[in-house]
């Protein structure tokens, strides 16, 4: 009891004294979980918008189209059924724009939004009975069509009347995937507008959403629903079609995610843990009085673990409600908030953290001996090797004083070079992520994406499909494929078989051990597939296709980020032709500069719409947004390293307080004692930076490999950031920590330290 | 032994640090007897461990052998904690180079014991302004250490270990960083508690400095070569600042 308010009454006194130091230690930390939480936010709701959608909707976890609405009372009646959605009429009708047409289902529903599976508005505004020409359209749509708030939206109904109508509204919804991969396209009109478009009853149908207690029984209901309905039902779809086909994988930023989340938290340890055992360095005097009057080891331990440990919670609990904010303004009020595991895997990670942080420096403050110490000595004055060598190549006596200083203590040396050098080496590994990042883009083929564009045949036969792909002029290279499920050799397990391309014309696959297919019979593989099987490159493994057994020679390792890497990839020639002809897809390579939108737009014009062309999406561009996260965490961690500068040059300084007297008393005037001491720093600084990129430099992309083998997708995709970029930051770096050192260096050249203090 | 409950007892105390291979002696079995209200001096040269023995009275260092006893207690044995715990009732130390908490304002500074003794801060306020004020510092209350010369500082660092009536009052050389000005105040300082019955002892290297105590224990690599009461009265030479000789231990 005693003791706790002689505690309290230290930390209040403490922590006025340093007021911009604690500060600095509450916003860095807060900085990192904004940035964790930030990155995490984007990265859930980048790969999976599903879910933000659904809740922001209200949405229904099963729909179904059927030929009237008779029924529809029936289908709430299903047990589970918590809500109903419609039924409301829909109509197929096709959106044309100068020449394009893309296939749309005009959806009529009322003026005043609904309960469940109610859109929610992005852009303009929602269907009005004042505007009755007025749509609202679906975002996906409205973006592959090049839609705008005014712009016109010209349909043609099946009697192939025309309508002009006009976009009032861009919304979101739940209830199907992002076209043009989920088709067609959804748009809302007023039911009266739609009956002015398809007055025939008989070519429109009704669509009922359900909304559910349990989603999990989704699959059940939607049994249900079919048995009820029997031959009037036309689809019926469940939330996790949606879900699937509006998910990205995400393996390969998941991956850069959790590096950057170590990166982030390995930062916080070193904000804190520098800001404490600065402190604790700097106290030790303070810390052997109080022990002299009677503080025990334990409380001063207990009481630097609540005064700083409580600083790095305040820093998490701002950090919390910092990365809600930066969200809620990145995505524009769209989205969730972080889900509650990781947002509770990063508070208590980081908390965590910064506890073993402040303990660790604490538990050695408790130690120190109850014998208040003699102010510090100063050092025997030995001249380091180096000083030497600067004395012998002739420097001025301020850079040799100060190479003399920067080795002389130990301790503000380790400080200073480690406080820089970590968060220099976390950087680095940060630029390693936004190189990596680049490599997706600059070369897709290294990550099995070569293609551009897969081209499906649809109803055109084979040959009509090949004519048009080569008469296109941006086609380079096309490789005829087919995906088929392949039972691994002990037969329990199927894993992806991947035949494209013929040994003659191979796909262009980048290897990176090994070699690419070249001959019937042989293959290259994932890292997952090389584990799951247990096989190396050079052997053999046999699977069976469609029943057929077949016998591949694996001949190299790819980088594969689909299927946990568990793909087995072959020429079409290696597949006995009853799998193989006709192919399924086509897979397109483009010449370079080739524009892949317009290149599938001139396609898809040339087939009259009947060939099916979808981009290959690159995980790289949905995420683009991640860089901004790197940005933000490199500023946030060049904060730290000039913090961890602070404090040591701090604590350089105090033991310095007598050498500056002698200096001076040397004849040094004010402005060579600044540089005396800035020298010293600045050779240390040089050595952390220097250090640190190159740790980093070693580091990121091994780091980034090894977490890429775990996962299936193989080693091959790290990358280390560019020389270039490297040399910048470094010169960066060693700039501006050369500024701050400037600072107390200039303020303690410029004080009269008097000599008598010993 | 006879008369009153000694405030401290040693039997054959020794210390022995063991740094760097080399055995050093610094005390070799001393027996110390201090009683209620007495004013002791240790007197001896540079590294004779005086500061070891004072230190270890206080239990800022551990004992190699021997017994210590304070106020009739065994306390050699204790925790580096216990010990601790101890200083907050019994034990109130003065050091060289004045060691105020560097944070903290002076007032804070003195408080701190009492607080850690048990005090209420309205207990320990007022004990504050009693000290600082019979000290001629009640002004200096909301200052910070640095702010003060260094008289004032051995001032409040005594008025520090007066806060919390310790039953022993250890002061290593209290006066060893002071000009003679602030020597002269603080020692009489020094004489007015003892006057007021406080235990004390305090180490210094300066004849002139302990002939203000009762009694005279001088030491001479570790052991006592000489224990005695002060002739008195004793002739103080005339003069002012500058005629204590500084010396540096
Ligand atoms: N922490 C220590 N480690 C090793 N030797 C020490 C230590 N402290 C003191 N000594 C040695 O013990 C002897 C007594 O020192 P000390 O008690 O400080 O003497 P005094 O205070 O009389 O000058 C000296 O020889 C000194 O070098
Ligand atoms: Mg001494």
């Amino acid at each position: 009891m005693s003791a706790l308010r002689a505690s309290r009454r230290w930390i209040r006194a403490d922590l006025r004294a340093r007021r911009g130091q604690a500060l600095l230690t509450v916003l860095a930390v807060a900085g990192i979980v904004t940035a964790l939480i930030t990155s995490a936010t984007l990265l859930e709701d980048g790969t999976n918008p599903w879910r933000g959608l659904f809740t922001q909707t209200d949405g229904a976890h099963v729909w179904i189209s059927a030929q009237d609405t008779a029924d529809a009372g029936k289908l709430a009646g299903l047990p589970g059924v918590t809500g109903v959605a419609g039924p409301y009429r829909s109509a197929p009708v096709t959106l044309v724009q100068d020449g394009k047409k893309s296939p749309v289902a005009l959806r009529a529903l009322p003026a005043t939004p609904p309960k469940v599976a109610h859109p929610v508005v992005r852009e303009g505004r929602w269907l009005d009975s004042a505007d009755p020409d007025g749509v609202v359209v679906e975002r996906s749509l409205a973006r592959a069509t090049g839609l705008r708030l005014g712009s016109p939206f010209t349909v043609t109904a099946l009697n192939g009347a025309r309508h002009e109508l006009a976009v009032a509204g861009i919304a979101e919804t739940a209830e199907q995937g992002f076209y043009p991969e989920w088709t067609p396209g959804l748009a809302w009109v007023l039911p009266e507008t739609l009956d002015r478009v398809e007055p025939a009853a008989g070519r429109s149908e009704s669509v009922i959403g359900l909304r559910l207690a349990d989603p999990e029984s989704a699959r059940l209901v939607a049994q249900g629903a079919v048995t009820l309905l029997a031959e009037k039902i036309q689809r019926v779809s469940t939330w996790r079609e949606v879900r699937a086909s509006m998910e990205l994988d995400n393996r390969l930023l998941g991956l850069l995610l959790a590096l950057f989340g170590v990166v982030g938290l390995v930062a916080a340890a070193l904000a804190v843990a520098n800001a404490v055992g600065g402190r604790v360095l700097m106290q030790s005097r303070d810390f052997a009085t109080l022990k002299s009057l009677g503080l025990t080891r334990g409380q001063i331990t207990g009481m630097l673990v609540v005064e700083h440990g409580a600083l790095g919670l305040l820093g998490v609990a701002l950090g919390l409600a910092g990365g809600q904010l930066v969200t809620m303004l990145v995505l524009d009020g769209a989205g969730l908030p972080l889900s509650l595991g990781p947002t509770a895997a990063i508070a208590a990670g980081t908390a965590a953290t910064v506890l073993v942080a402040v303990a660790v420096p604490a538990w050695r403050g408790g130690r120190t001996p109850p014998i208040p110490a003699a102010p510090a000595a100063p050092p025997r004055g030995h001249l380091s090797k180096l000083a030497r060598l600067a004395l012998l190549v002739r420097l001025p006596p301020a850079l040799v004083l100060g190479a003399r200083d920067a080795f002389t203590r130990r301790g503000p040396a380790l400080l200073t070079t480690f406080g820089v050098a970590i968060p220099m080496t976390m950087i680095t590994i940060g630029l390693g992520c936004w190189a990596t990042l680049d490599g997706f883009l600059d070369q897709p083929e290294r990550v099995g994406q070569a293609a551009a564009l897969t081209v499906r045949p649809g109803k055109l036969p084979a040959a009509e499909a090949e004519r048009l792909i080569k008469a296109d002029p941006g086609v380079a290279a096309y490789y005829p494929g087919s995906e088929v499920d392949a039972l691994e050799p002990e037969q329990t397990r199927t894993v992806l078989a991947r035949a494209i391309g013929t040994s003659a014309q191979p796909y262009p696959f980048v290897a990176v051990e090994g070699r690419g297919y070249a001959d019937r019979g042989e293959a290259v593989a994932g890292q997952g597939l090389l584990d799951l099987l247990d096989v190396k490159i050079g052997d053999r493994v046999r699977v069976t296709v469609g029943g057929t057994p077949l016998i591949l020679r694996i001949v190299g390792r790819v980088v594969e980020p689909d299927q946990d890497g568990e793909v087995l990839s072959f020429g079409l020639d290696s597949l006995a032709a009853k799998d193989a002809v006709p192919p399924e897809f086509y897979a397109l390579v483009l010449k370079p500069g080739a524009d892949p939108d317009e290149t599938r737009a001139r396609l898809l014009a040339a087939s009259g719409q009947d060939l099916e062309v979808t981009r290959v999406e690159n995980p790289a561009e949905r995420l683009a947004v991640i860089r901004v996260v790197i940005v933000a965490l490199i500023a946030v961690l060049a904060l730290i390293g000039l913090a961890n500068l602070l404090t040591a040059s701090a604590l350089g300084l105090r033991d310095h307080a007598l050498d500056l007297a002698v200096l001076k008393a040397m004849g040094l005037t004010p402005r060579q004692v600044t540089a005396t001491l800035v020298t010293g720093t600045g050779l240390l600084v040089l050595l952390g930076v220097l250090a640190g990129t190159l740790a980093g430099a070693s580091v990121s992309s091994g780091l980034i490999d090894l977490q890429g083998h775990t996962s299936g997708v193989g080693a091959g995709i790290g990358r280390t950031p560019p020389a270039a970029t490297l040399a910048v930051t470094m010169l960066v770096a060693v700039g501006a920590a050369l500024l701050v050192a400037l600072i107390p260096a200039h303020r303690a050249a410029r004080s009269r330290v008097p000599l008598a203090t010993r | 032994m006879s008369g009153p409950e000694p405030v401290v007892r040693t039997v054959n105390l020794v210390k022995i640090y063991q740094t760097g291979g080399v055995p050093v002696t610094a005390v070799d079995g001393v027996d110390l007897r201090v009683d209620p209200g007495e004013f002791v001096a240790i007197m001896g040269p540079s590294g004779s461990g005086k500061s070891t023995l004072v230190h270890m009275l206080g239990g800022l260092d551990t004992r190699t052998s021997g017994e210590i006893w304070l106020d009739g207690k065994r306390v050699d044995t204790l925790s580096e904690s216990a010990w601790a715990v101890l200083r907050r009732d019994k034990v109130g130390f003065v050091f060289q180079f004045f060691n105020l908490v560097a944070n903290m304002t002076v007032a804070d500074n003195v408080e701190l014991p009492a607080l850690l003794s048990g005090a209420t801060p309205r207990q320990a306020r007022e004990r504050r302004e009693y000290l600082l004020g019979a000290l001629g510092l009640a002004e200096r209350a909301d200052a910070s250490p640095a702010q003060l010369a260094g008289g004032e500082q051995q001032r409040v660092a005594l008025a520090r270990a007066l806060a919390n009536k310790p039953s022993l009052l250890l002061a290593d050389e209290p006066t060893g960083n002071l000009d003679s000005r602030n020597t002269r105040d603080v020692l009489r300082l020094l004489g007015e508690v003892h006057r007021d019955g406080q235990t004390i002892i305090m180490v210094t290297h300066d004849a002139r400095v302990a002939s203000l105590a009762d009694r005279v224990v001088s030491l001479l690599d570790g052991q006592i070569v000489d224990d005695g009461a002060i002739p008195r009265p004793v002739r103080r030479p005339r003069g002012g600042a500058g005629d204590v000789v500084e010396l540096r231990s």
